[in-house]
C-alpha cells in the first residue's frame, strides 16, 4: 500500500537516527508480534566458561577463503514488495478543489466570514501549488482521496487521511492543510439541507473539468 | 482465586508458579518478588528481597469494560476500601464483610436484588481488577501548553515548528491548547480566532511569585482585586482562554502563529551562549495553569535545545569557555549551578505536581541542557523526557507523535491526575513506592515507620499516566516472629486508582490481590519456588537507582552486592567453603546474571555517561513495566542463522560468530551486527543471486524483527546497523559479557566468539567471587 512505508532517519543531524515510519503503518494494528524478550539461560554451572563452538561446521570461515553461503533449498519464498510501485494515474486538481470549494460554499451560511474567507485563502494556496507542480503524486492521491471521503460525507475517513498528510509530508501540506481540517470539521456539523449542496449543487458538476 | 493454586504439588510448581504469574501480570498489571508470603517481619528480612510489586495502575485492558457506576465502599472511615471478591457476602441479609478491616456492611439500596447467582461483576473472581466510571464536576477538556524555545539553529526551529503544527491535528478538536515562547524574553501568546496576535512579555531573568504571574496576566481572581460578591464569571474563563483555547477555534491561527515564530533576535555575541531563560519559562507556565485549571489534567510540553543560561534556574552561565558540569565537576563539588538550579526546579515541579499539571521535556541537542538540573519536572509529575540530538530527526518527530498515539478505542494513551492508594490488610504494612509519583502523605494504619524509596505514606500523585507506567511498591510483615500470621490465611492489597480519562471521564479502577501466607521455617522450598526472579530483580534494580541519585556509585553498589551475597547464603545449596558446591534453584538461577548486568548498566555507571544522560536513563528506568526494565538491565540477544530459526543466545561475547546476525535491544538502542562471514557474504553480494534467495532472507529477518520493535517502543531508541570490525559494533561489544578479553584469549582458543578489549569482570570471574562469599563461614 502506498501509505505504508519505511524511510531512512536523518543521519546528518542524528547519530544512529532511525527509520521513518509513515503515519498508516504507525496506526495499523501491529501484526501479532514476534516477541523477542527471551533469553538464554545461562550454561549449567553458571560460573563455567561457555561451551565452545565446535569448529567442524562447514560454515566457519575457512583459512583459505570465504566459502559461499548455504545454496537455497527448497519453494522460493515471494517477499513484500514495498508497494511504492503503483501506476495509477495522477488526480485532477479541478475535480479535488471543486468538491473543497463546494463544502466552502455549504459551511459559509453558518460560520463566519473570516473563518470562511481563511479558509479559502488556504485552498487557494493549494490550487496554486498543485498547478504550480509543487505538490508530489502521493500527496495528490491522498488529497484526491480525502475529498472523496469528504463529498460522501466519510467526516472520520477525511479526518484521518488529514491526519496522514500532516504526518507523513507536513512540510509540504502546512501551508493549506489547516484550512481543510477546519472544513472537514465545519462540514462535520452541517445539517442535512446544507449538506445537500455538496452532493447536488446548484450547477452542473462537470463544468469546471472540462474547462481544464 | 488463582492464589490458591501454586504451592501443592511439587514436580509441579515451577510451571504453575509460571503461569500464575503471567495470569496476575495480565489480569492486574502486578508482578510480587515473592508470591508466597513470610509470616513473620523477621523472617522476611531474611528473605533479602523485599515483599514488594511492580504495578502498572493503567494497563490496557482490552476485555474490560468499565462499569458506569460508583464503587461500593466500606462504612469504615479510615477503611473505606472497595468491595472485592475477597469480601465475605450474606446474600440474605445483604450485607458484606469487608477484606481488610473486618467491618459488616449494608449494601446500598440499588443492590437490593443480589443474590449467589445475580452478583456485580465487582465480587466476580475475574473481576479481581474492575474499572468504574464515575460522575464527578464537570468534564474539563485537556489541556497542552507548549512552552518552546526558540534559540535554535534555524533547521532545528523549522522542524520543530512542523512538528508542533502537526501535532495540532493529533490533538483532540476540544482540547485546550496555548503557546509560550522563550529565548532571552518570554513571550505568552495570547490566542484569538480573529484579529492580530498579541503577546504578553516577561523580562527572562526576573523570579517571579504565582500571584504576580497571574496579575500580570489578568488572570487574578475579582476578590483579589477588590470587587467583592462578584460570582466567578465569564470574565474570568474569558481571561484564562485567551491563553489556551480549543483546537478547533484557534488552529488556523495557531499554524501561523507557530509558522511566524523566528529565531530568538537578540545578537549571540562571539565565545557566549545564548540568553535562554528557560527558568521563567516555565514558572510562567506552572502560574498560568496553576492559575487557570488548578487540579485538572494538563501538560505543559517543554522544547530546549540547549541549557538554561539566564535568570533562575539557570545551569550554566552564557561563557562558552565555562563548559556544563561534568560528573568530575560534581564530585569535586565544582558544579557552581547544580545546588540552586536544582531546588528550583523542584519548587516548580511540586506546584505542578500539586495541580495535577504534568511536565514534558523534549531536549534535542548535541551537548547537555540541564537534564540533571530539571528531570524533577518530569520525574515528580510523571511528564516524559526525551533526549534528541535535533528536532530534524526521524527519533524526535517519532517520539513526539508517539505521545499521541491511541489505544484500540480510539483513546489517547494518556491519563491524568491519578491518585493511587494502596491499602493492606492488618499483616502488611506500605513502605513506599518508586515511580513518577509524589506523596501526598496520607499517614493511616497501614503506613510502615519504614520507608523504601517515597514513603510515608499510603497515597501517592501521579499526574500523567501511561497504559505501560509502573511503580515500584514495597511493604513490611508486620507480625512479630513470635505472633506469626497464622497459617492458612491470605494477606490481601488493594490498589485505588482514581484518574482523568483522556476522554476526560473521571474513573476509579480497583485491583485486589491476596497471596497466602507461609511459614518460612517448614515451608521455605515453597516460598522459593514463589519468587519471580525477574520482578525481584527489577525492584532491587530500582531501589539501588533510587538510591544511586542520593548517593555515591560505590555505597550503591557494595550494597547491591551484600544484598545478592546474602541472597545466595540465604537460598543456595552448598557446604561449607567449597565454592565448587554452590547451586541455585531453577527460580533464582537467573538473578545474579541480572545484578551482573545491573551493576554494569548506565542506571549505576556513570563513566562513559554526562549526567544528563544518566538522569534521561534513569528516568525511564523506574517508570517502564517490568518487561521493558528488564531488557534496559540485561538487554536481550537473538542470533539469526542458517542453523535454525532466530533464537536468544547468551549476552556474551562468545555468541558473536562469523556466520551469524546478531540483534541487540537494550531498549535505548537496536543494534544489528552482521558476523564477519555474513559481512563478507553481503559484501560480495549474494543476496542479489537468485539461489542465494535464502541468504537474502536471512539478511531480512533481522531487519523486519527491529522494524516490529521501532514500531512501538517510546520513546523512539537509536537504530545502528553495523558488522564485523565496524566502529558501531562498540554498543555491542559493551554490553556482552566479556567472557573472552585480550587476558585470557589464549585459554580459550581462537575462533570462539570475539574477544573484548576490557580490563572489566566477566560473568565467571564475578560468580566464582559470589560463590566464594556466599559458602564462606567467615562472610
Amino acid at each position: 500500500m502506498e501509505d505504508m512505508y519505511v524511510t531512512a532517519g536523518n543521519q546528518e543531524r542524528g547519530w544512529n537516527d532511525p527509520p521513518q515510519f509513515s503515519y498508516g503503518l504507525q496506526t495499523a494494528r501491529p501484526p501479532p508480534r514476534n516477541l523477542l524478550n527471551k533469553r538464554a539461560a545461562p550454561p549449567a554451572g553458571a560460573g563455567a566458561p561457555p561451551p565452545l563452538y565446535s569448529s567442524n561446521n562447514p560454515l566457519a570461515p575457512t583459512q583459505c577463503g570465504l566459502a559461499p553461503p548455504p545454496l537455497h533449498k527448497g519453494p522460493m519464498m515471494t517477499l513484500k514488495e514495498a508497494g511504492r510501485s503503483q501506476s495509477e494515474s495522477v488526480p485532477d486538481v479541478e475535480a479535488v478543489v471543486l468538491v473543497l470549494k463546494r463544502a466552502l460554499a455549504a459551511c459559509r451560511q453558518t460560520i463566519g466570514d473570516q473563518v470562511c474567507n481563511d479558509v479559502d485563502k488556504r485552498l487557494r494556496l493549494l490550487e496554486d501549488g498543485w498547478r504550480s507542480g509543487q505538490l508530489s503524486v502521493p500527496v495528490k492521491r491522498r488529497m484526491d482521496a480525502l475529498s472523496q471521503e469528504l463529498q460522501s460525507g466519510h467526516w472520520d475517513a477525511a479526518d484521518e487521511i488529514h491526519r496522514s498528510l500532516m504526518v507523513d509530508h507536513v512540510t509540504e501540506v502546512i501551508p493549506w492543510m489547516v484550512g481543510v481540517k477546519r472544513l472537514i470539521a465545519e462540514t462535520r456539523n452541517l445539517s442535512p439541507e446544507l449538506l445537500q449542496l455538496l452532493h447536488h449543487p446548484a450547477e452542473p458538476v462537470q463544468e469546471p473539468v472540462s474547462q481544464s | 482465586m488463582a492464589a490458591e493454586r501454586p504451592g501443592s504439588k511439587r514436580s509441579t510448581v515451577m510451571a504453575t508458579y509460571q503461569e500464575f504469574i503471567q495470569q496476575n501480570e495480565d489480569r492486574d498489571g502486578v508482578r510480587f518478588s515473592w508470591n508466597l508470603w513470610p509470616s513473620s517481619r523477621l523472617e522476611a528480612t531474611r528473605l533479602v528481597a523485599p515483599v514488594s510489586c511492580l504495578f502498572t495502575p493503567l494497563k490496557e485492558r482490552p476485555d474490560l469494560p468499565p462499569v458506569q457506576y460508583e464503587p461500593v465502599l466500606c462504612s469504615r472511615a479510615n477503611c473505606k476500601a472497595v468491595l472485592n471478591p475477597l469480601c465475605q457476602v450474606d446474600f440474605r441479609a445483604k450485607i458484606w464483610a469487608c477484606n481488610f478491616c473486618f467491618q459488616r456492611n449494608p449494601f446500598p439500596p440499588s443492590y437490593a436484588g443480589i443474590s449467589e447467582v445475580n452478583q456485580p461483576a465487582e465480587l466476580m473472581p475475574q473481576f479481581s481488577t474492575i474499572e468504574y466510571i464515575v460522575q464527578r464536576g464537570q468534564p474539563t477538556p485537556l489541556i497542552f501548553l507548549y512552552v518552546v524555545d526558540t534559540c535554535l539553529e534555524e533547521e532545528d526551529l523549522q522542524a520543530l515548528k512542523e512538528s508542533l503544527q502537526m501535532s495540532l491535528s493529533l490533538l483532540p478538536p476540544n482540547a485546550l491548547v496555548g503557546l509560550i515562547t522563550f529565548g532571552r524574553m518570554v513571550q505568552v501568546h495570547e490566542l484569538s480566532c480573529e484579529g492580530i496576535a498579541k503577546s504578553y512579555v516577561f523580562r527572562g531573568t526576573k523570579d517571579l511569585s504565582a500571584k504576580q504571574i497571574q496579575e500580570m496576566l489578568g488572570l487574578s481572581k475579582p476578590a483579589a482585586s477588590g470587587q467583592q460578591g462578584r460570582p466567578l464569571a465569564p470574565q474570568d474563563s474569558a481571561a484564562s482562554c485567551r491563553f489556551l483555547q480549543p483546537v478547533h477555534r484557534v488552529d488556523m491561527n495557531l499554524t501561523d502563529l507557530l509558522g511566524e515564530l523566528q529565531r530568538d533576535p537578540w545578537p549571540v555575541p562571539q565565545g557566549k551562549r545564548p540568553l535562554r531563560s528557560t527558568g521563567v519559562a516555565l514558572s510562567v507556565a506552572v502560574g498560568l495553569l496553576e492559575g487557570t485549571f488548578p487540579n485538572t489534567g494538563a501538560r505543559v510540553m517543554l522544547f530546549i535545545g540547549g541549557p538554561p543560561t539566564q535568570g533562575p534556574g539557570n545551569v550554566v552561565g552564557d561563557e562558552l569557555k565555562t563548559p556544563i558540569r561534568s560528573w568530575h565537576d560534581i564530585q569535586k563539588d565544582n558544579a557552581r549551578h547544580l545546588k540552586k538550579a536544582t531546588k528550583y526546579h523542584e519548587a516548580l515541579a511540586n506546584r505542578a505536581a500539586v495541580n495535577g499539571h504534568s511536565i514534558d521535556i523534549y531536549a534535542c541537542a548535541l551537548d547537555q541542557t540541564g537534564l540533571l538540573e530539571m528531570k524533577c519536572l518530569s520525574n515528580l509529575t510523571g511528564g516524559h523526557i526525551v533526549m534528541g540530538d535535533s528536532f530534524n530527526t526521524s527519533l524526535f518527530k517519532q517520539t513526539f507523535q508517539r505521545v499521541f498515539s491511541k489505544d484500540y478505542n480510539g483513546d489517547f494513551r494518556m491519563a491524568f491526575g491519578g491518585v493511587m492508594e494502596v491499602k493492606t490488610s492488618r499483616e502488611l504494612k506500605i513502605c513506599g513506592a518508586i515511580g513518577p509519583c509524589v506523596s501526598l502523605n496520607s499517614k493511616g494504619s497501614c503506613v510502615s515507620e519504614t520507608e523504601m524509596g517515597i514513603g510515608g505514606t499510603s497515597q501517592w500523585k501521579v499526574c500523567s499516566l501511561t497504559p505501560s507506567t509502573t511503580l515500584g511498591l514495597y511493604f513490611e510483615v508486620v507480625n512479630q516472629h513470635n505472633a506469626p500470621v497464622p497459617q492458612g490465611g491470605r494477606g490481601a492489597i488493594q490498589f485505588v486508582t482514581q484518574y482523568q480519562h483522556s476522554n476526560t471521564q473521571r474513573r476509579i479502577r480497583v485491583t485486589t490481590i491476596a497471596r497466602n501466607w507461609a511459614d518460612a521455617q517448614s515451608q521455605i522450598q515453597h516460598i522459593e519456588s514463589s519468587f519471580d526472579q525477574e520482578a525481584a530483580a527489577v525492584l532491587m534494580a530500582r531501589l539501588g537507582v533510587f538510591r544511586a541519585e542520593s548517593e555515591e556509585g560505590p555505597d550503591v553498589l557494595r550494597w547491591l552486592d551484600r544484598q545478592l551475597i546474602r541472597l545466595c547464603q540465604k537460598f543456595g545449596q552448598f557446604n561449607k567453603d567449597d565454592p565448587s558446591s554452590f547451586k541455585l534453584s531453577e527460580s533464582l538461577s537467573l538473578y545474579p546474571q541480572f545484578m551482573f548486568h545491573l551493576r554494569r548498566s548506565p542506571f549505576l555507571q556513570v563513566f562513559n555517561n554526562s549526567p544528563d544522560e544518566s538522569s534521561y536513563y534513569r528516568h525511564h528506568f523506574v517508570r517502564q513495566d517490568l518487561t521493558q526494565s528488564l531488557i534496559m538491565m540485561q538487554p536481550i540477544l537473538y542470533s539469526y542463522s542458517f542453523h535454525g530459526p532466530p533464537e536468544p543466545v547468551l549476552l556474551d561475547s562468545s555468541s558473536i560468530l562469523p556466520d551469524r546476525i546478531l540483534l541487540m535491544d537494550t531498549f535505548f538502542q537496536l543494534v544489528i551486527y552482521h558476523g564477519e562471514t555474513i559481512a563478507q557474504w553481503r559484501k560480495a553480494g549474494y543476496q542479489e543471486l537468485t539461489e542465494y534467495e535464502n541468504f537474502k532472507q536471512l539478511l531480512q529477518a533481522p531487519l523486519d524483527d527491529a522494524q516490529e520493535i521501532l514500531q512501538t517502543r517510546f520513546p523512539m531508541p537509536r537504530y545502528v546497523d553495523t558488522e564485523h570490525g565496524g566502529s558501531q559494533a562498540r554498543f555491542l561489544l559493551s554490553k556482552v559479557n566479556p567472557s573472552q578479553t585480550h587476558n585470557n584469549l589464549y585459554a580459550w582458543g581462537q575462533e570462539t566468539g570475539s574477544p573484548i578489549l576490557t580490563d572489566d569482570v566477566s560473568l565467571q570471574v564475578f560468580m566464582d567471587h559470589l560463590k566464594k562469599l556466599a559458602v564462606s563461614s567467615s562472610a
